[in-house]
């Protein structure tokens, strides 16, 4: 009775029939007529299937069309890095598996840098965790101490993953909008904000962490110590922990400093910061990222890591260490890739704002990053007549793909429910791409106005 | 004498109520309720992490964590070189995020060719960060709070851990060792399921059943006529298979690994995990893959885009020709499917002459690079320790590795907590070892028994 009652709450009502169909078939007959409950998705992966990127990588995938969605570099990455790599591939042991936690020489290498820009002590062994790319980062993070009953704070618009993740750790994710502070124009990043009493609001005892995504992606946004100095204010005021996504962070242009919420009073204990070598180096499909934080938060990630994949690849790691030592010894200089990448990428930008311009765009100038948005509504694009269901900023990418053959991601996937409706009328550019892709954006840009659309 | 601390109270106290909170209510909540998830209770040990260890520290020689210590093949590595200096920049970029397309493309053909049953690259197969990271896709993506998940012993550690993390229970099944009547030394195909017990432990609730075969520790190849049995209950009960098959050309003795994908309804239910590091000798470059009905494999693909999302795609391209140059030479002697094993198979002879020699009773594996080897001749070095909560074959590696500098792996540490004292006279052995690492074991042994026969 009990037995078959669970079966009822926990698989359906169609259970106990479909049992009894199965039962009495002869198993040479093959099952795949009847694949019912059992070859369905697990709860916590429930309504987790779609992904923007899959739908606009193909959509982009076609060499025909300037890319300017994903953000995946088509600059080259740094020699040294690559030449780092070449080097390790000749050396028999770094073929086989490394310390789980990080290899040795990259956590060594790591634990160096982030003391220069944390300003403290930092174990290799015990503060940091490597992992595939920032991405298992945040994914560790999240199921190593997020869980059902928890709420977590995620600022819109944010890198797309937020949500699925907490949603997957069996949390809520609770979302508060930046907003843009002079009266709907911006002309750059700063001038999305984050309403402090509308923030202070979103915790209550149930947040178990906040999201920080600085420099923000796809604003570019780099919040200010004020602005981070609210933030750690209510993190320490509700005992809520701090992820801090700071992939972007030697990306910061004139006039700005990235500056790390764990290393204000009472944040480190209470933060994770993550990093990513592909940002960093340009090397997105090394896909090595790492968690940086004090050990009894860190070792849980560990637990999480060393129960999902266990060890990250040992030549990328290796070739990464080097390249790191080879950069840290020239921090100080211009010439640190660190330095380098960020004023390549800012007259980079420049050039992408003037272009977008130029053809009656409205870009939000980020002070950070490598994205752009771009407020499309000036050009009064009507798409009415294409699929209502869909929000206006998904038609227009589409439409631009199709008649432009230029392409974008849409500001929609970045926004929570409530407020999807306030960025629909914002695309975003990414603009790490080399001075021949920017060359032909600017003629489909310069045309644009020529053509009926 | 007031004066001289204030300041330094004042201080104290300051950052104290920087970092205590104002509001003591929620956080007394808060710290009531430990900061990490309930997902990770009983999972944070690792048997992997002290072994690791001790090798590191005492080991002269060391047959314990399951890695070669001779090179990978030259034409790997010589993949590896050519995409990194001569392949295009693109290539440290990001690529598909459910693998490199010349990758899949590769892997369908080659498992094609092995299921005999046509393939889509895209829907049919995903690329993963190692076997390890496709075991997790599988238990996160099928396996529920409340499901049971049939773990055979002895068992590579992590299904445990895995299925616990997916609020599954793992539910045991041992196999039992039926030593030949003739005196002779037993094989890993003398350890067996028992058929009834095997039935017994399907229920309602069972989600899914881990295979391992070849199996490690024990390097036991399931039989077509085991793989029958299993699968008959599989389709009895709907359930699903998880195959892993990391060691699947590691076969000795011109024995054949059956794919239990390849039985009569069982492709529909089986997701079969699989291994670069394995195949190719390559541990650290952490490739992997699943391969199965696109019903199953899109809810890996939910679980791996919302976990890692992309596998690092130079290591996915070297692998990719890596593959393409064995699909040419499949079947052939110059095959490094057909080299490895003969290597590997003189190498396990090797050690088993060595342990032999020495008193230890190897079992013989079918498959794998392992060996598992029974120390009770060896008891006498190592007295048993009444009420000891540990093993005995933890505390005899430990002992050896300390005194002999000779590291293995307690067969124990393969077992479910529960079952860690059914056998506790054996310990496992990697041979994918250069020659020289096989002769200084085969010294060390033989010094020990010099030592024991002489005292």
């Amino acid at each position: 009775m009990f037995l078959a009652s669970r079966n009822f709450c926990c698989r359906g009502i169609r259970t106990c029939q479909l049992r009894t169909d199965l039962l009495s078939r002869s198993i040479k007959h093959s099952a795949s007529a009847t694949m019912p409950f059992r070859h369905k998705n697990t709860r916590r992966i429930e309504g987790l299937d779609s992904n923007v990127w899959v739908e606009f990588t193909k959509v982009a995938a076609d060499p025909s069309i300037v890319n300017l969605g994903q953000g995946l570099p088509d600059i080259s990455p740094p020699s040294y890095v690559k030449e780092e790599l070449a080097k390790v591939a000749a050396v028999d042991r770094l073929n086989q598996y490394t310390r789980g936690f990080g290899h040795p020489s990259l956590v060594k290498a790591l634990s160096q840098v982030y003391e220069r820009t944390c300003g403290r002590k930092i174990d290799p062994l015990t503060d940091i965790l490597v992992t595939v790319g920032a991405y298992g980062s945040l994914f560790s993070t999240i199921q190593g101490l997020i869980e059902e009953g928890d709420e977590v704070i995620i600022i819109e618009p944010f890198y797309d993953c937020y949500e699925p993740m907490v949603k997957m750790a069996g949390a809520k994710p609770v979302f508060i909008p930046l907003r843009c502070k002079n009266d709907g124009i911006s002309a750059s990043s700063a001038d999305w904000v984050l309403d402090p009493a509308e923030l202070a609001n979103k915790f209550n005892s149930k947040t178990k962490a906040i999201i920080l995504n600085t420099p923000h992606n796809p604003t570019g946004k780099v919040f200010t110590r004020e602005e981070l100095q609210v933030i750690a204010d209510l993190c320490i005021k509700h005992d809520t922990l701090c992820i801090s996504d700071e992939v972007y962070e030697w990306l910061v242009y004139k006039g700005n400093k990235h500056i790390k919420i764990a290393t204000l009073p009472g944040m480190w204990e209470r933060t994770i910061t993550i990093g990513s070598a592909g940002k960093t180096y340009s090397v997105t499909g090394w896909k090595l990222g790492w968690s940086i934080g004090p050990e009894h938060l860190i070792k849980h990630l560990q637990v999480v890591h060393q129960n999902t994949l266990y060890t990250c690849p040992t030549p990328l790691q290796e070739a990464l260490a080097q390249a790191f030592w080879i950069d840290y010894k020239r921090m100080d200089n211009p010439d640190c890739y660190f330095h380098s990448l960020s004023r390549e990428l800012e007259s980079k930008r420049d050039r992408m704002a003037q272009l977008l311009k130029g053809a009656g765009l409205k870009p939000v100038i980020p002070d950070g990053g490598y994205f752009m948005i771009v407020d499309v509504s000036t050009l009064n694009v009507d798409l009415s007549g294409v699929d209502e269901k869909q929000p206006y900023d998904y038609k227009f990418v589409k439409w631009m793909i199709a008649s432009k053959k230029l392409s974008a991601i849409p500001l929609s996937p970045f926004c929570g429910p409530e407020t999807k409706k306030q960025f629909e009328k914002y695309i975003r550019f990414c603009f790490i791409k080399k001075d021949s892709t920017l060359d032909a954006a600017e003629v489909i840009l310069k045309n644009w106005n020529k053509q009926t659309g | 004498m007031l004066r001289r601390t204030a300041p330094f109270l004042r201080h104290f106290l300051l950052e104290r109520n920087s970092s205590a909170g104002h509001s003591s209510c929620s956080r007394e909540a808060k710290m009531s309720r430990p900061v990490q998830a309930r997902r990770l209770e009983g999972i944070d040990k690792n048997i992997w992490v002290e072994f690791v260890k001790l090798a590191t520290t005492y080991s002269k020689v060391n047959l314990g964590q399951g890695f070669p210590d001779f090179p990978a093949p030259d034409f790997l590595t010589e993949a590896l070189m050519r995409v990194v200096s001569g392949g295009s920049h693109m290539l440290h970029q990001y690529t598909r995020a459910f693998g490199h397309p010349p990758l899949v493309k590769a892997l369908a053909q080659l498992f094609e060719k092995l299921l005999g049953r046509d393939l889509d690259p895209m829907t049919n197969v995903m690329v993963t960060v190692g076997a390890y990271q496709a075991l997790f896709c599988c238990f996160q993506a099928l396996v529920d709070e409340g499901d049971e998940v049939i773990i055979i012993e002895p068992f590579f550690d992590c299904y445990e851990p895995m299925v616990k993390m997916a609020g599954g229970t793992p539910v045991f099944v041992p196999l039992r060792p039926n030593p030949p009547k003739d005196g002779k030394l037993m094989s890993s195909a003398d350890w067996q399921l028992d058929p009834t017990e095997l039935a017994s432990k399907f229920s309602e609730r069972t989600k899914a059943i881990v295979l391992n075969s070849p199996n490690n520790p024990l390097g036991k190849v399931f039989s077509r006529e085991e793989l029958g049995l299993i699968a008959e209950l599989c389709v009895k009960h709907d359930v699903l298979c998880i195959s892993d098959e990391v060691y699947e050309w590691l076969v000795y003795d011109g024995k054949q690994h059956i794919r239990i994908a390849s039985l009569q309804g069982m492709w529909d239910r089986t997701v079969i995990v699989g291994s670069a590091g394995k195949t190719f000798s390559a541990t650290g470059w952490k490739v992997g893959w699943v391969v199965g009905p696109d019903r199953l494999l899109q809810h890996l693909r939910t679980v791996h885009q919302n976990s890692v999302y992309h596998c690092a795609t130079i290591a996915q391209e070297a692998v990719a020709q890596g593959f393409q140059r064995e699909l040419t030479l499949y079947g052939k002697p110059e095959s490094y499917f057909v080299q490895l094993p003969k290597e590997l198979q003189r190498k396990r002879d090797w050690l088993i002459q060595s342990l032999n020699a020495v008193g230890m009773k190897p079992i013989i594996p079918e498959g794998t690079y392992f060996l598992v080897a029974d120390i009770s001749p060896f008891k006498s070095d190592v007295p048993d320790v009444p009420n000891s909560d540990e093993p005995y074959d933890y505390r005899f590696v430990k002992w050896m590795v300390k005194n002999k500098g000779l590291a293995a792996i307690p067969l124990s540490a393969f077992y479910s907590e529960a079952h860690k004292n059914n056998y506790t006279n054996f310990i496992r052995f990697c041979f994918a070892k250069e020659d020289t690492t096989l002769k200084a074991a085969n010294d060390i042994l033989q010094k020990w028994k010099q030592e024991k026969t002489s005292s």
